[in-house]
């Protein structure tokens, strides 16, 4: 398939600069967002025999993160308006299922993924040939998401309390959070 | 929203070019981008692709114009620190600007209509980037926005300023962008002073 971003955009569809925009824009919110998840993670379950695993899983959200605020810089993207929101629901949404016990955070961990798999297929169908380089980061950063979401199935997260209406909730949210995120 | 497609830059430049000089004599008008446009010598019925909102496109695309001139005409900034990169590029946008004070003038007015405002916030936030952008900021954090925000004003106070201001060189303008420059250095070391504080 040699076809360029937005090739077969219509009338009053966003400009291939503002499809290109908006995907950096709601990944990086989305790469911030899970980095506070397993901060809030990991401040709770810290000293438990987990921490190698969520410090792991941070790490590497952390490289996505820095890949996304160099390509802001270089690309004059303009980062998202919610980031402080992003910075507190992360944080609390990692925090409140770790509560929970691990299973609960890893079955938020799983849900997250799924949602961020779901998200990074569809942008990874949309950008055509000429964004090669974004294109390689997203199918890269897909393949480590869901690295996580196995990693969180390993561990028990389909035993956690109420896991089919904690996950439907969180995928939710997350969906919810990466539309509203694209466009502030 | 309508944006100025980039495929025709050139041609708009081109174009505004021969409209500037036009301006202090007929206005942000269609009168002038009708003039420009034949003394460039293109084609009359280019003035609506070109700019399609008549004279507030006209504004918008010599705003652009100068955001990319400026980054250009300003050289290499290395061995400057971040306040003085912002003073040169202020400098150099002023610079630009010089000649055709009196359109900028009128473009300004134009800018404050009310029913102009979404333009008006747009291209002060599109220059407030492009000069931020231009001095080497990578920030992608929130404070992408206060900085913006910050340079936004004091620009913007520099500009009134400047169109103020009878005399025939930048100097006047310049110190008073130096005394706002300062005073937003004072405000950031009495920030860290009470952030220090509270952390200790």
């Amino acid at each position: 398939m040699t076809e360029t971003t937005g090739e077969r955009r219509l009338p009053g569809d966003p400009t291939p600069r503002h499809l290109v925009e908006r995907m950096i824009r709601v990944d990086h919110a989305g790469e911030y967002g899970a980095k506070r998840i397993y901060e809030g993670q990991l401040a709770v379950l810290g000293r438990t025999r987990w921490r190698p695993t969520l410090e792991h899983m941070k790490a590497q959200e952390q490289v996505h993160l820095d890949t996304f605020s160099r390509l802001i810089g270089e690309r004059k993207v303009r980062p998202t308006a919610l980031l402080p929101v992003w910075h507190v629901a992360g944080f609390a949404l990692g925090a409140a299922t770790a509560l929970l016990g691990h299973r609960g955070a890893m079955a938020c961990t799983v849900a997250v993924e799924e949602a961020i798999d779901e998200h990074y297929r569809a942008q990874d169908e949309t950008l055509g040939d000429d964004e090669a380089e974004l294109k390689a980061h997203i199918a890269q950063f897909r393949a480590e998401e869901l690295e996580h979401r196995d990693i969180g199935l390993e561990n028990e997260a389909e035993l956690a309390p109420a896991y089919r209406l904690l996950s439907a909730a969180i995928k939710a949210g997350c969906k919810v959070a990466i539309r509203i995120s694209e466009r502030v | 929203m309508m944006t100025l497609t980039e495929a025709d830059r050139p041609a708009r430049d081109a174009a505004l070019r021969t409209i500037l000089p036009l301006v202090p004599e007929m206005g942000w008008s269609l009168r002038a981008i009708a003039a420009g446009l034949a003394d460039a010598g293109m084609a009359q019925e280019d003035a609506e692709f070109l700019f399609p909102r008549g004279a507030t496109s006209a504004i918008d695309a010599w705003l652009d114009l100068t955001d990319r001139q400026m980054a250009v005409a300003v050289g290499d900034l290395a061995g400057l620190r971040t306040p003085d990169r912002i003073r040169a590029l202020v400098a150099a946008r002023l610079r630009l600007a010089a000649p055709h004070k009196d359109a900028l003038r009128q473009a300004m007015a134009m800018l404050a209509l009310p029913w102009n405002a979404p333009l008006g916030l747009r291209t002060a936030a599109r220059s407030a980037s492009a000069i931020w952008h231009a001095a080497g900021d990578r920030s992608a954090d929130f404070s992408w926005y206060t900085r913006r925000a910050s340079l936004a004003a004091i620009y913007g106070a520099t500009l009134a300023f400047w169109l103020r201001d009878g005399s025939e060189d930048i100097g006047p303008a310049l110190d008073f962008l130096d005394r706002r420059l300062a005073g937003l250095a004072r405000f950031g070391r009495c920030r860290k002073r009470v952030m220090e504080r509270r952390a200790a």
